[in-house]
């Protein structure tokens, strides 16, 4: 074999493809874009979908049986206890049928509250109606919104505290999607009962989004101290909103009960302590850039074989398919070359794609998370640096997988008359490809010896723990191994294809 | 002309094609003919009659299964490289590279041919004003088809071959285009090229080929001058030609 000859076709082959649109986009516009565009684009659309899920105002039925009670348990404990119900209720935004309608249960304590506020209650007043008031107004509020914190930080004034409960108050009553964002609400419209599987198909075509129920002794069972009260919501997890509203309605019953076993608590002279005796304090030890590391772990080696993969994909199909689609393959065979040089020319330049597809892909992840490309809370924690000499076994690997992508694209696409027919021959082969990349993505996958003889998996778990720092030699070993014997083997397989006259020449 | 140098020598070619089923296809069958410097040789037949088999062999793309053919003294099975060198090869088949321009063509297979730059530059620019090309820093896929074919003859002779292999390398062009073809050929001609010329068109084997063979169902039905033709088979050699045909 000629080296000149050979490096005067993969120059020539490296101006074609160069000046390929196709090629251009898969080696070099793809690898560079799309990790900033898919990481920006995911971020964003998260983002975008979780304040949108927030700020809806959720449709809850109640059970018909249950509604007076819900109402009546808002109304005993405005009675009896503390308006803490009425506070924590705003705050999820848990609104009954308010202006227009009967106003009842806790609509109707709302009002009366509202009223002695505008008839000139004063702050004062309010704390006389129940000297707890104030204090344990604004410990729940800290507990239901953290967010708001803020806004109660100067809550031991009493006028700081009246300001917010009137503004509650208000909310609470006039709900809005601006002014209530994280709103749930019972709809006036809906029939007078259902059974189970009516319930399930108004959730599920979003009629409502959840519903409620309690048993009818429930506050026997209150009283009774002996019992815990079942606070029962029916939901469907695989409707985003209805698991929404699923968890504001657990918020509120978490609350509530909080409430409730605070004050048996202080009934009998107890400490919020006594039902808790043991407070679990987990604290991860890993680093934001150890978790990172984790996740890039995993991702890498699958980006990296996939766009060696999509690098090596449309110059081999050029060079082959496509030289006999244009004719030039005959013109090619004429000149004073061996198939062999030829078949080698092709190769570097196929095998040289493949290599910069997946160097440009890795480079575009890495400038992604280090050049403030992703919003704020998305980049946090991503200040990662990889071993330099991770990084170096890393691109060692990439040697063979780009080697062995550029001599079995080469001999496949070399099979067909045109492009298209090798686009549908060589398609295929990235399925084959992709299941054993992903497997760095399996956390629990360990690097066992015996997986560094099956090809890409073992490529794909030896990255991850290079990344992660982990330098295992003899797994490292059977891999070039082996990804250098089926390397060569398909080079052999290529150059057999290349030698079949009726192959090449075949149009 | 007997005189001249025997510059392509064909004995008992025979190329067989292995079918995926086991079954086997004799494209051609002891195939024998000679051809000379300053000659210009027709080959004459009907579609899949085996001509262009014949000259994939003769220009080392196919390895013939039996027979023995060189060009210019080179065997075209034992050493393939030094025919190629020998031969320039035209056809249909013979397409351009459509994103280079015609230098960037001309230039790539120069080098193929193992020419230095310095040489390949002179080459292009005598070519370009033989072939009247003002368009070398052209991409091909922007080139109308008469300049293609210019393209197309540049790189067939861009090494100055001894023997010129053209397969009805006049199919599908306009007058003016094939007119450039039949010059070439005469130029080829006078310069004392061996010229082996495969074609349909009657008129162009009356006025270009020295001698011709006619060849049929893979075999060769005719060998020899224009003259001899057409006293064994009739005066106009489209009736000629077919009446060889019908013979076989």
């Amino acid at each position: 074999m000629n080296a000149r000859r050979v490096m005067v076709i993969a120059k020539k082959e490296f101006k074609d493809v160069l000046r390929d649109r196709r090629t251009l986009i898969f080696m070099v516009l793809l690898p560079l874009l799309v990790m900033p565009v898919m990481f920006l684009g995911i971020a964003k659309f998260a983002q975008e979908q979780q304040s949108k899920k927030q700020s809806r105002t959720l449709r809850v039925a109640v059970d018909s049986n249950v509604e007076p009670m819900i109402t009546a348990l808002a109304d005993q404990w405005m009675a009896e206890n503390s308006p803490r119900l009425m506070i924590t209720s705003a705050k999820i935004g848990l609104s009954f049928p308010a202006a227009g309608g009967d106003r009842k249960g806790l609509g109707t304590m709302i009002e009366q509250v509202r009223d002695m506020m505008d008839g000139g209650a004063d702050a004062a007043s309010l704390a006389d109606l129940d000297p707890d008031l104030v204090e344990s107004g604004v410990r729940l509020a800290r507990e239901i919104d953290p967010a708001d914190k803020a806004l109660f930080d100067d809550a031991s004034t009493i006028s700081t505290f009246r300001t917010k409960t009137e503004f509650i108050l208000i909310e609470d009553l006039e709900p809005s999607e601006t002014r209530l964002p994280a709103g749930v609400e019972v709809p006036d419209d809906l029939p007078e009962s259902w059974d189970g599987e009516q319930l399930a198909r108004a959730i599920q075509d979003k009629t409502i989004h959840a519903a409620i129920h309690l048993p009818s002794n429930v506050f026997d069972m209150l009283e009774d101290q002996r019992a815990s009260v079942p606070f029962s919501v029916f939901y469907d997890e695989s409707v985003s909103l209805s698991e929404e509203a699923s968890d504001r309605l657990a918020a509120f019953a978490r609350i509530v009960g909080n409430g409730l076993l605070e004050m048996r608590l202080a009934d009998n002279g107890l400490a919020p302590q006594f039902a808790e005796p043991i407070v679990f304090e987990g604290a991860d030890m890993a680093t934001p850039s150890r978790r990172v590391q984790a996740f890039l772990g995993g991702l890498l080696p699958y980006m990296i074989i996939m766009f060696s993969f999509f690098g090596a994909f449309y110059p081999s199909l050029d060079l082959t398919a496509g030289e006999k689609e244009r004719f030039t393959m005959e013109t090619l065979l004429l000149a004073p070359v061996s198939r062999m040089e030829l078949a080698a020319g092709k190769f570097v330049v196929v095998f040289v794609a493949a290599v910069v597809a997946a160097v440009l892909a890795t480079t575009s992840l890495g400038l992604t998370f280090t050049q403030g490309i992703l919003p704020q809370g998305v980049a946090a924690g991503f200040d990662i640096q990889f071993e330099p000499e991770a990084v170096m076994l890393t691109a060692v690997l990439l040697i063979p997988v780009s080697a062995l992508f550029a001599a079995v694209l080469l001999g496949v696409a070399l099979l067909a008359r045109s492009f298209k027919e090798a686009q549908s021959y060589t398609a295929p082969l990235q399925f084959i490809v992709i299941l054993p990349a992903m497997a760095a993505m399996l956390p629990d996958l360990e690097a066992e010896l015996h997986l560094a003889w099956i090809p890409f998996l073992n490529v794909s778990m030896l990255m991850r723990e290079l990344l992660k720092g982990n330098y295992l030699w003899d797994f490292f070993g059977i891999t070039m191994l082996s990804m250098g014997l089926l390397t060569l083997l398909t080079i052999w397989g290529a150059s057999l294809i290349f030698r079949r006259e009726t192959v090449i020449l075949r149009t | 002309m007997t005189d001249s140098a025997v510059m392509v020598e064909a004995k008992g070619l025979r190329k067989v094609f292995k079918g995926r089923r086991g079954d086997h296809t004799v494209a051609v069958d002891d195939l024998t003919l000679t051809c000379r410097a300053g000659e210009v040789f027709g080959l004459l037949g009907p579609n899949g009659a085996g001509k262009t088999t014949s000259l994939r062999m003769l220009s080392t793309v196919y390895r013939p299964t039996e027979g023995v053919a060189t060009i210019d003294g080179h065997d075209v099975t034992s050493d393939p490289e030094s025919v190629r060198k020998s031969i320039g090869f035209l056809s249909g088949n013979t397409g351009l590279y459509p994103r280079l321009t015609a230098r960037e063509v001309l230039t790539y297979f120069g080098r193929l041919y193992g020419m230095d730059d310095g040489a390949i530059e002179a080459r292009i620019a005598h070519l370009a004003q033989l072939l009247d090309m003002d368009f070398l820093e052209k991409r091909c896929d922007k080139m109308s088809t008469g300049m293609k074919q210019k393209v197309n003859i540049a790189r067939t002779v861009i090494h100055d071959p001894a023997v010129l292999v053209l397969d009805e390398p006049t199919a599908g062009l306009d007058v003016l285009a094939a007119r450039t073809i039949v010059d070439f050929v005469k130029d080829c001609r006078t310069r004392g090229k061996c010229v082996i010329f495969s074609t349909h068109i009657m008129h162009e084997v009356e006025r270009l080929c020295d001698r011709l063979a006619v060849i049929h169902k893979g075999r060769m039905q005719f060998d020899g001058t224009l003259e001899q033709m057409r006293a064994t088979h009739g005066h106009d050699l489209e009736d000629a030609f077919i009446s060889v045909l019908e013979a076989a």
